[in-house]
C-alpha cells in the first residue's frame, strides 16, 4: 500500500467514524436511558439536513419570502409615515434571495430535530412506556415515524435532489500529495469536538447527570428526586440533535434526498452492536473502528463489498457476543 | 356438544361460500386495475399471514421476512432470465432459496433476544440487499432485473387472461391460509405459543426453544419464496425496491391492522390494504384535496394507520370482529372463540 | 405529629402486602421497624416515597396528605427514603452519587456543608470520592447510600435494613454514624432485622407481621432489651 493510499484512508475511516458516531452515540443514549431502540433515528438526519437547508440556501425560506418582500416595497408608499420603516424591510427580504447562510441554517437545523425528536418521543414512544412488549411496539412506531418523516418531506420538498453549501469554501488540503476536501477537514474537527460537548453536558450539568442516573438506576434516580418522566423525553431531544447536525455534516458532502441517513442509520446499528448498547465510550470507539474498517475494505476489496464485510462482521459479533462486543455493562 | 356440529357445519358453509364468490370474482368485475390490485393485494396477504407466524404467534421480530420474499423473486426471475428456466421449476426454486435463506437468518437469531434479533435480521436483510446490488450484472443492480417472462402454459399466456393470474394466486393464497391455521392450532403451534407467553415454564417442560423457533422461521419463508416467485413473473420484473423501508412498512401494517396471531386478520387486511393504498395513490380526489403528488401520502396514511393501531386496537381489525361477534352469540360459544385463537 | 401512616393498603398487582397499617413518628423522634421477611416492610417505605401506589388509607407528613404524590414532590419535602441493598448509581463516582443526593431544589444550595457534613460522619468517603460506587465494598456502599440520603437534608429519614449482610465491625460503625444523626434531630424510621441495633438507635420499636402493625412497644428505655426480643422471637416460632 502507498503512502497516498494510507493517508487516503485514515482520512476517509475519520470522516466515516466521525458521521457513526454521531449517529450511534445518539441511539446509545437513547437505548441506555429509555430501554427503546430508535429505528427513526436516520430520518432525524435527513430532518437536519433539510431544515438547514431551508434556512441556508437559495429556494428555501428566502424563495418563499420573496413575494412578501415585494408587496412590502410596492405597498410601503401607501403606508404612510410606517412606509420608511417598512421600505427597508422589504429591500432587506428581496435582498436575501440567496438564503440566509449556514449561520442561521445549522441553529435552525438544531431547533427542528430537537422539536422532531420530542413531538417523535411523545406520540411514538410514550404512550407505550412500561407496556410488556414495549421494546418491539416502539420499534414498529418508530419505523411508521421514519416512513412518515420520509414521505412527508418528499411532499413538502419533493423528490429533487438539493445540495447544502460547505461550510468552508476553498482548494481542498493537500497531505502527502492526497487532496482532502475542506468540508471533510471540518467534520473530523468538529467531531469530536461535538462528542467532547456531550461528554461535558452528560459529566457536569445537572441534567446530564440526571440523564446518566436514570440509565443506571431508575429506581434510585426516582428516589434522589429526580423527574424521570421529563428525563425521558429529554433524551430523545439531545439524540435528535445529534442526528440533525450529523445530518448537516453529510448535507455539506453528498446530495440530500429523502432517503438519506438510512445508510448511515444501518452503519450506526452496526457501531452499537459492535460497541456495547447503551455505553457511550464504547460507542463512540466502535464508530470509528468501523469506519476505518469500511474505508480500508472499499480500498482493498472493493466499494461495493465494504459494507457486506461489514454486514457480516456484525452478524458474527452476534453470534459469539450476542450483547455486543464491549456490551455487558451499562455506563 | 350441539354447539360444535354447528359450528362445524356454518364453517364450511363460509368456506364454500367464500370459493364460490371467489371463482365468480374474475366474471363480475372487469376493470382492469382492480383486478390487478386483487391479485397483488393476495401476494401481500400471502407475504403478511405468514410474518404473523413469526411476529404473532413465536413473539419474534423477524426484520427479514420480506427478504424471504425477495429472494424467491430474485431466484424465480435470475433463473428465467438468465439460464432459461421455466417459471414453473422457478416458483419452486424460489421457495427453496427462501427456505435456505431462513435457516441462514436463523441459525444466529435463535440465540439471540428482543432488541438483538430485530438487528441481526434488519443486517441480514441489507446484506442480501446489498450483495443483490453489488452484482449488477446479474441481478439488474438498482434498476431491478427486467424483462423477467410471464408465465405460461403451452401458448397460453397468463398476462393475456383475466382468469389465470387471478385463480394461481387465489389457490396460492388459499393453500398457504391452511397451512398457516392447521400449523397454528397444532401442538406445534400451541408450543409456539407456550414459548412466547411463558417461555421458562415452557422451556422448564422440555418444548426445545432454538428447534421450535428455527421451525418458526422456516415454515414462515416458504410460502413468501413461491409468492415472490409469482410477483417477478407477474410484475415481469423483480426489484430490490421490495426490501425497502416503505414496503416494510405496508406489510407490517397488514399483520398488526389485521390482527397480530390471528392469521385471517392479516389475510384479510392485506388484501384491503393494498386496496386502500394503491387506491390513494392513484385517485384524482386525493391529489384535489391535498395539492400534492399522491404516491408518498399513502405510505404516511400507512404509517398513521400502524401507530394508531398500536396504540387504541392493539388486538387489530380480527380481534375487533372476534370480540363483537362473541358478545352477539353470546356467553355459550365462549369456547369455541377460544379454540379458535 | 410529624409522620402519620393510617389504615394503610398497598402491594403489586392483585396482590396485597400492606394491609391497613397504622403508625405514627412525633417530631425528633426514631421509630424502629422489625419482624420477619416479606410481611410489608419494604413495601411499606416504597409506598411512603412515591415508588408504588397507596390503594387504600392515608399517608401524611406535617399534616399535608403525601399518598401518591410523584416520589419527587415527597423528596423536596424532605420525606427522603434510602433503600436497602445496592441501590445506587454503580457507573458514577462517589461524588456523583453524592451530588445527585442533592438534586431537589431544597438541597441543591447547600451542596458545599453537607458534603462536609457527610464527609465528617464518614471520611472513607471522603478518602473514595473519585472511585465509582461498584468498586467499593458492602459497608461503604451503605455508607454511600446513607450519604446519598443526608445530602437530601432530610426531615424525616427513612432507612431500610441498613446493618443487612455487613460484617460486625462494620455494622458497628454503621451503627455508630446513624446514632449520630439520629442525635443532629432528623426524625427517623429504620428497618432492620437486628433489634439490638434499632434498641441502640430508636425511641420506639413496630413489630410487623403480615402487612400491620401487630405489637408496638413503648418508649424502649421503660422495657428491657430480653424482654422484647423474647416477645418478637417467641412471636415467630411460636
Amino acid at each position: 500500500m502507498t503512502l497516498e493510499a494510507l493517508v487516503a484512508i485514515i482520512a476517509g475511516g475519520l470522516v466515516s467514524g466521525s458521521l457513526y458516531a454521531l449517529m450511534a452515540s445518539g441511539l446509545s443514549l437513547v437505548w441506555g436511558t429509555v430501554r427503546m431502540f430508535n429505528f427513526a433515528h436516520g430520518a432525524l438526519v435527513m430532518v437536519g439536513a433539510y431544515s438547514a437547508w431551508y434556512v441556508s440556501n437559495r429556494g428555501g425560506i428566502a424563495k418563499a419570502l420573496q413575494p412578501i418582500g415585494k408587496s412590502i416595497v410596492a405597498n410601503s408608499e401607501e403606508a404612510g409615515a410606517l412606509g420608511g420603516l417598512l421600505l427597508p424591510l422589504g429591500e432587506w427580504i428581496l435582498s436575501i434571495k440567496g438564503g440566509f447562510g449556514l449561520v442561521l441554517g445549522v441553529p435552525f437545523a438544531i431547533l427542528c430535530c430537537g422539536l422532531v425528536g420530542y413531538i417523535m418521543y411523545v406520540l411514538l414512544v410514550k404512550p407505550f412506556v412500561g407496556k410488556p412488549g414495549a421494546d418491539l411496539i416502539v420499534i414498529i412506531t418508530t419505523i411508521a415515524g421514519a416512513s412518515f418523516m420520509q414521505n412527508g418531506v418528499q411532499v413538502i420538498f419533493g423528490p429533487r435532489y438539493k445540495q447544502l453549501d460547505r461550510i468552508l469554501k476553498g482548494p481542498p488540503l493537500q497531505i502527502l500529495e492526497t487532496a482532502i476536501g475542506l468540508q471533510e477537514v471540518l467534520i473530523i474537527i468538529l467531531t469530536p469536538l461535538t462528542l467532547f460537548l456531550l461528554h461535558l453536558f452528560l459529566k457536569h450539568s445537572k441534567l446530564g447527570l440526571a440523564i446518566r442516573a436514570v440509565a443506571q438506576n431508575d429506581d434510585f434516580a426516582h428516589l434522589v428526586g429526580i423527574n424521570v418522566s421529563q428525563i425521558y423525553p429529554l433524551t430523545f431531544v439531545v439524540s435528535s440533535i445529534l442526528a440533525g447536525l450529523c445530518g448537516v455534516m453529510l448535507g455539506g458532502l453528498f446530495f440530500i434526498l429523502p432517503t438519506m441517513g438510512a445508510q448511515e442509520l444501518l452503519f450506526a446499528f452496526v457501531v452499537v452492536v459492535f460497541g456495547g448498547l447503551g455505553s457511550l465510550p464504547g460507542t463512540i470507539v466502535g464508530a470509528y473502528v468501523i469506519g476505518f474498517i469500511r474505508e480500508s475494505s472499499a480500498y482493498i476489496i472493493d466499494l461495493y463489498w465494504a459494507p457486506v464485510v461489514l454486514f457480516a462482521t456484525l452478524i458474527i459479533v452476534l453470534i459469539f457476543r450476542p450483547r455486543g462486543l464491549m456490551g455487558g455493562e451499562d455506563s | 356438544m350441539t354447539w360444535m356440529d354447528e359450528g362445524f357445519k356454518i364453517r364450511h358453509l363460509v368456506w364454500a361460500l367464500g370459493i364460490v364468490i371467489f371463482l365468480a370474482i374474475p366474471h363480475l368485475v372487469t376493470d382492469k386495475l382492480l383486478m390487478h390490485l386483487a391479485i397483488l393485494g393476495m401476494l401481500y396477504a400471502i407475504v403478511a399471514s405468514n410474518w404473523d407466524l413469526t411476529l404473532g404467534y413465536a413473539g419474534v421480530f423477524n426484520f427479514a421476512h420480506l427478504a424471504f420474499f425477495g429472494i424467491g423473486a430474485y431466484t424465480s426471475g435470475i433463473l428465467a432470465v438468465k439460464a432459461g428456466v421455466s417459471p414453473w421449476l422457478g416458483i419452486p426454486a424460489g421457495g427453496v432459496t427462501a427456505a435456505l435463506a431462513s435457516i441462514l437468518v436463523s441459525i444466529p437469531a435463535i440465540r439471540l433476544r428482543g432488541i438483538y434479533v430485530a438487528l441481526l435480521t434488519f443486517a441480514c436483510s441489507q446484506l442480501v440487499l446489498l450483495l443483490l446490488l453489488s452484482q449488477p450484472l446479474i441481478t439488474g443492480g438498482q434498476q431491478g432485473l427486467t424483462g423477467v417472462p410471464q408465465l405460461q402454459i403451452g401458448d397460453f399466456r397468463f398476462r393475456e387472461s383475466r382468469f389465470a393470474h387471478f385463480y394461481l394466486v387465489g389457490f396460492l393464497l388459499l393453500c398457504s391460509t391452511i397451512f398457516l391455521r392447521r400449523l397454528v392450532t397444532s401442538d406445534f403451534g400451541l408450543s409456539l405459543i407456550a414459548l412466547r407467553d411463558f417461555e421458562e415454564y415452557a422451556v422448564a417442560r422440555g418444548i426445545p426453544l432454538a428447534r421450535q423457533r428455527l421451525l418458526a422461521f422456516l415454515l414462515s419463508s416458504i410460502f413468501p419464496g413461491l409468492a415472490g416467485g409469482v410477483y417477478a413473473h407477474f410484475l415481469i420484473v423483480a426489484s430490490p425496491d421490495i426490501f425497502g423501508f416503505s414496503l416494510t412498512t405496508l406489510l407490517l401494517s397488514m399483520v398488526l391492522v389485521g390482527g397480530v396471531a390471528t392469521i385471517y386478520g392479516p389475510v384479510i387486511v392485506g388484501v384491503v390494504m393494498t386496496y386502500v393504498s394503491e387506491l390513494m395513490a392513484s385517485s384524482a380526489w386525493m391529489s384535489e384535496v391535498f395539492g400534492i403528488s399522491r404516491g408518498p401520502v399513502r405510505f404516511m396514511f400507512v404509517a398513521v394507520l400502524i401507530v394508531l393501531t398500536m396504540r387504541f386496537f392493539p388486538e387489530g381489525v380480527w380481534g375487533l370482529i372476534k370480540r363483537f361477534s362473541a358478545r352477539a352469540r353470546g356467553t355459550s360459544n365462549e369456547q369455541q372463540s377460544q379454540s379458535g385463537s | 405529629m410529624l409522620f402519620q401512616v393510617e389504615s394503610l393498603v398497598s402491594g403489586y398487582g392483585k396482590i396485597d402486602v400492606v394491609r391497613s397499617l397504622s403508625l405514627h413518628v412525633d417530631e425528633g423522634e426514631h421509630v424502629g421497624l422489625f419482624g420477619p421477611n416479606g410481611h410489608g416492610k419494604t413495601t411499606l417505605l416504597r409506598t411512603v416515597s412515591g415508588l408504588i401506589p397507596a390503594k387504600a388509607g392515608k399517608i401524611s407528613f406535617r399534616g399535608e396528605d403525601i399518598s401518591n404524590l410523584d416520589p419527587r414532590v415527597i423528596v423536596e419535602r424532605g420525606l427522603i427514603h434510602v433503600p436497602q441493598g445496592n441501590q445506587l448509581f454503580p457507573q458514577m463516582t462517589v461524588q456523583e452519587n453524592l451530588t445527585l443526593g442533592a438534586y431537589v431544589s431544597r438541597s441543591d444550595s447547600h451542596k458545599a456543608s453537607n458534603f462536609e457534613k457527610v464527609f465528617a460522619l464518614f471520611p472513607r468517603l471522603e478518602e473514595r470520592r473519585s472511585q465509582r460506587a461498584r468498586t467499593l465494598s458492602g459497608g461503604e456502599r451503605q455508607m454511600l447510600s446513607i450519604g446519598v440520603g443526608l445530602m437530601g437534608m432530610p426531615e424525616l429519614l427513612l432507612l431500610d435494613e441498613p446493618s443487612v449482610g455487613l460484617a460486625p465491625l462494620i455494622k458497628e460503625e454503621l451503627a455508630r454514624a446513624i446514632a449520630e444523626i439520629a442525635a443532629t434531630g432528623v426524625s427517623m424510621i429504620v428497618v432492620d432485622q437486628d433489634v439490638e441495633l434499632l434498641l441502640g438507635i430508636c425511641d420506639r420499636l413496630y413489630l410487623i407481621e403480615k402487612g400491620a402493625v401487630s405489637l408496638e412497644t413503648a418508649d424502649v428505655s421503660q422495657v428491657d432489651q430480653a424482654e422484647i426480643l423474647e416477645m418478637y422471637f417467641g412471636k415467630v416460632t411460636g
